[in-house]
């Protein structure tokens, strides 16, 4: 942004709106006089009540820990955390700590001197510890940390039912999508559906279908960050996705990731795309196809083409305005103390995995029926994740993308899937607007 | 005799037809999770449960949300039906200069969509020391409560005759005494309508509460109970439709009762412009 | 009004008027005036919306905004959203009090459950319409083929025109009791001499409704079709909580975009653009719809 000037400052200069100045110069200022006791509060978007129950236990352990201080756990939402943080960054008035956002999503913030640099708490939980290059997703371009993973997720795995595939005759899980097309195909009938892939307007559908350009061997930006869609590997996605649509559940059109888990754990869809959340709810909610469920990679368009794995790298930073930054550190850090970690990602057992090389050998880790139950597909994903990218970071060779935030907000590729496979607009066209969409963001 | 049979029939089917979803809610809520998965869906459940209410009582923040609302929607309808009374009587029975203007600029704030206020708003509250409170709600739902409220009263205001009021002057009373004793028993039809029509208002926003709050003290139901049941990780449609029901029958009850008030109070001046 | 003949009295009532009207008008500058202005305001910037950092860019927000095809497109479905719901509301709204007005069985029974959907938030209607709407459980699509009216379950959310379609159904069901509230009210107002004078000059059911009951709603009319207008132009949560905008843009309105622009692409600027440009569209036909009203009233 050229020409950046404080928005309080240009308005006085003006000297219109006095009011106006006064009330957003007061607002970059400290409201409340600093207290004896600190309260932190820490926002999560991941609020499932046995996930919640995990976080009190690290509270309370961090609280026994330093009298005085207290943590305040408050939810967000996956759809809600955009404006709620932007009316909190405007005001002052902000979280201390800030969980489970995508990594692109703090990019943003950063490039916006909004977020406060991490080095120092990496260090503090171990540099070493972490599987190899799981920071490098929270490199910016000034060469610091601006926030570090708290899990790492394999959102695109390829759920299937054993069951099913055995009864249709299917001998292997599919490698590729001429394969997933066919065993979709043989498995769709008696009300059951192939596939429930999001053809919504939402980020579901975007972080997918970013996951399928890569699986035709494209890319959305190429390493210099120009936008790359133009090409045979995006036609080749979108025609698979089309393709697909008649062996989804009608009101896939509206999918989100609720929607999609639901309909395999309910047994609705012979094959499901999600994380390892899928295992425990399976187990607690549809028990009977609890032994016949797996897990692969998802299919890619030829054998050649290797899978690749979207991960949202789910994070923690901390907002620079926090009132309370080295406490916010330390409370950071203490997150990743093994007892509170391992409850932590018990809550969901492989849905978030663990970013640390000894807390995943720990057997205190290990030690969980779900966990145990599925050795093979966990292991699975916790390779597929570490090795998994985003939109905000495509591959080891891109520079992180600091626009990546907006561009899966302003939901152009969802926009153009839609247009596309429900619309059946002329694909050359809608590739072209939604190049010219994203340049725009990218210029912003 | 046949036609008026004919008639009921044909009325109550389009009643029911309207209240279905009501009758559907009611009848999800008491299903277990499992049976909402079998097809054909069952239409009376097969296995009646009142786990999910039990759950939301016990397993959740809904108490504390609804008690939120409840504090919400009781101040905000307080705060603004006070405002506008008296602002609507200073509108119809006084004559000063700009009242006529004053009154445009009401109608003109009907038209200011949420979404543009919303962040101006936000900064005041927070240099306010409001953040995230309850009390930032109140003052937030005024913004479109009052403008309605306003307009409301003052269309009954202007249904009470002037002569009742020029009687208590000339037998001595006070302007603001007149006011209490004959004016405010007239208006107290218009008061609870629009009383109700504030409350029903500000117990079923969503985006002000999305955006304003972010702290379980202060969460009404409407966000509390889409962050808490809405969530990327399962839909649990029963829980939902329990929710749902627990955050209707309160307003259903009470308009039940209050329902004549309604519509008398709307037709005595309500709505004349 | 300032005519030297003022009494003492008069001025002292004038400025108890002022007093009472205080509270008003101070609320009114705090919370409406003042996020106004500085909508105005932000909108001549371009500005990042968690920082509001932003740079003077004078009226080219506007410009670009007017040449944008998805200004049009929401302002398209804003017209058709507000037109097919609104006169789905007045139809049905006018219908259901005539027949409520009629002495019905277990009429305040009725009239309750008529009410009901007004009452529930809309985030509860929502709900529940999104279940009864559901492709695999939903208990509309179920009826519908155990009917044999459709082989194949509907997606009445995320296709075109479906979406559009079951918005301007819900939003029909979910706002038509006010118009019930209003015109029940005005019906029993309408005095039955008026009735009996028709009948005497051979007037049918159907030349009574239209010679002596449509007259008199007209007032109530004129009035409920401007609140509603208003609402349903810049209904928000309805819509957003039901498709999102979706399919693609189809059914996003103004409301929505200002939502996306301000909170999705954090561009609080072209937002607060958006929402003048929209606010500026509905006075317009505000005050044209108060001038013909008007006109023909008198």
């Amino acid at each position: 942004m050229k020409n950046q000037s404080q928005f309080g400052q240009s308005i006085s200069r003006r000297g219109a709106l006095k009011g106006l100045a006064a009330t957003t110069a007061m607002a970059s200022l400290p409201t409340s006089v600093l207290a004896q006791d600190t309260t932190i509060r820490w926002w999560s978007p991941q609020g499932a009540p046995a996930q919640v129950d995990a976080y009190m236990a690290q509270i309370a352990a961090f609280e026994a820990a330093n009298p005085g201080v207290k943590v305040v756990f408050e939810t967000t939402s996956d759809e809600g955390y955009a404006p709620q943080l932007a009316a909190a960054f405007s005001s002052g008035e902000v979280p201390d700590i800030v969980t489970h956002l995508p990594s692109f999503a703090i990019q943003s913030y950063y490039a916006n001197g909004l977020v406060e640099p991490f080095n120092d708490v990496i260090e503090a939980i171990g540099a070493d510890d972490y599987y190899d290059g799981a920071n490098d997703v929270f490199k910016a371009a000034d060469g610091n940390y601006v926030g570090t993973g708290i899990g790492n997720s394999a959102a695109n795995m390829l759920w299937l039912r054993t069951d099913l595939m055995e009864e249709a005759g299917i001998a292997e899980a599919p490698r590729t999508w001429d394969e997933l097309r066919a065993a979709c195909q043989a498995m769709q009938k008696n009300g059951i559906f192939g596939a429930p892939l999001p053809y919504g307007r939402n980020s579901m559908t975007t972080l997918i279908f970013v996951g399928v350009i890569h699986q035709a061997g494209g890319q959305v930006f190429d390493t210099d960050l120009n936008v790359a869609l133009d090409n045979q590997a995006t036609r080749d996605a979108l025609e698979f996705y089309a393709s697909m649509r008649e062996l989804c559940p009608p009101g896939a059109t509206n999918y989100s990731w609720g929607e999609a888990i639901t309909a395999f754990v309910s047994g609705a869809t012979a094959t499901g795309i999600y994380t390892g959340r899928v295992l425990g709810n399976v187990n607690a909610q549809n028990p009977p196809i609890a032994d016949s469920v797996t897990c692969v990679r998802y299919p890619t368009k030829s054998e050649d083409i290797p899978a690749w794995t979207f991960n949202d790298f789910p994070s923690v930073f901390i907002p620079k305005q926090s009132r309370n930054i080295e406490t916010a550190k330390a409370f950071a850090a203490s997150l990743f103390n093994p007892d509170g970690y391992i409850q932590q990602l018990h809550a969901a057992p492989g849905h978030v995995l663990p970013v640390l090389k000894s807390i995943n050998e720990n057997p205190q880790y290990q030690a969980n029926e779900i966990i145990q139950k599925y050795p093979e597909e966990v292991e699975l994903m916790s390779q597929a994740a570490a090795g998994g990218f985003n939109l905000g970071y495509e591959s080891a060779a891109h520079p992180s993308n600091e626009k990546a935030g907006e561009v899966v907000g302003s939901g152009a590729i969802a926009d153009m899937v839609q247009r596309v496979v429900l619309n059946g607009e002329n694909v050359d066209q809608v590739i072209g607007e939604t190049t010219k969409t994203i340049e725009d963001i990218m210029a912003g | 005799m046949l036609k008026k049979i004919v008639f009921n029939l044909f009325a109550w089917s389009i009643v029911l037809m309207v209240a279905f979803p009501l009758f559907w809610m009611l009848v999800t809520s008491v299903k277990p999770q499992f049976e909402l998965f079998s097809r054909p869906p069952t239409i009376l459940p097969q296995n009646f449960t009142l786990e999910h209410y039990w759950k939301l009582l016990s397993d959740t923040n809904f108490l504390g949300y609804f008690w939120n609302s409840v504090i919400l929607s009781t101040t905000t309808t307080i705060v603004v039906v006070a405002i506008a009374t008296v602002g609507s009587y200073s509108l119809v029975r006084f004559r000063y200069r700009g009242r006529e203007t004053l009154a445009f600029l009401v109608l003109f704030t009907y038209l200011l969509p949420s979404v543009v206020l919303i962040l101006p708003l936000y900064l005041m509250l927070v240099n306010l020391g409001l953040s995230n409170t309850i009390t930032s709600l109140v003052i937030a739902y005024t913004t479109f409560a009052l403008p309605y409220a306003l307009w409301l009263l003052r269309s009954f205001m202007a249904g009470i005759p002037e002569d009742l009021e020029s009687a208590a002057l000339v037998d001595g009373a006070s302007r603001l005494g007149a006011f209490w004793d004959v004016i405010l028993p007239q208006l107290l039809p218009g008061i609870i309508s629009t009383a109700l029509f504030t409350f029903i208002l500000s117990w079923n926003e969503y985006l002000y509460a999305l955006v304003l709050v972010n702290s379980d003290d202060a969460r009404p139901l409407t966000t509390g109970v889409m962050n808490m049941l809405i969530s990327s990780f399962n839909i649990e449609w029963s829980l939902l439709m329990a929710a749902s029901v627990m955050m209707s029958v309160p307003l259903i009850i009470a308009f039940a009762f209050l329902q004549s008030y309604l519509t008398r109070g709307f037709g005595a001046g309500g709505v004349k412009g | 009004m300032t005519q030297p003949t003022k009494t003492l009295l008069e001025r002292r009532y004038s400025m108890l008027g002022l007093l009472l009207i205080a509270p008003t008008v101070l609320v009114f500058c705090a919370v409406i005036v003042y996020p106004l202005v500085s909508a105005v305001y932000l909108s001549l910037f371009k500005i990042f919306t968690p920082t509001l950092e932003g740079s003077w860019v004078g009226l080219d927000n506007y410009r670009t905004l007017l040449a944008k095809g998805e200004f049009w497109t929401s302002l398209r479905n804003n017209l058709i959203w507000t037109v097919g719901t609104l006169s789905l509301q007045i139809l049905f709204g006018v219908g259901m009090a005539l027949v409520l007005h009629q002495n019905i069985w277990f009429r305040s029974l009725a009239r309750s459950l008529i009410l009901f959907p007004y009452f529930i938030s809309t985030v509860v209607a929502v709900l529940v319409w999104k279940w009864l709407f559901n492709d695999l459980y939903g208990i509309l699509n179920h009826l519908m083929m155990s009917a044999g009216l459709i082989a194949w379950p509907i997606d009445y959310l995320g296709s075109m025109p479906n979406a559009m379609i079951s918005v301007i159904l819900v939003g029909a069901w979910k706002y038509f009791p006010f118009v019930v509230i209003a015109v029940l009210a005005r019906l029993q107002t309408i005095p039955e001499q008026l009735y009996e004078a028709a009948r005497i000059d051979g007037a049918g059911p159907i030349a009574r409704f239209f010679d002596v009951t449509l007259p008199q709603l007209r007032d109530v009319l004129v009035v409920i079709i401007m609140l509603r207008a208003i609402w349903d132009f810049k209904e928000f949560d309805l819509i957003f909580l039901l498709t999102g905008g979706g399919p693609v843009t189809s059914t996003q309105t103004l409301p929505l975009l200002v939502y996306k622009e301000a909170f999705a692409l954090n561009q609080m600027g072209m937002a607060s653009a958006y929402a003048v440009i929209m606010m500026l569209i509905m006075l317009v036909f505000m005050i044209v719809y108060i001038r013909r009203t008007r006109q023909e009233g008198s």
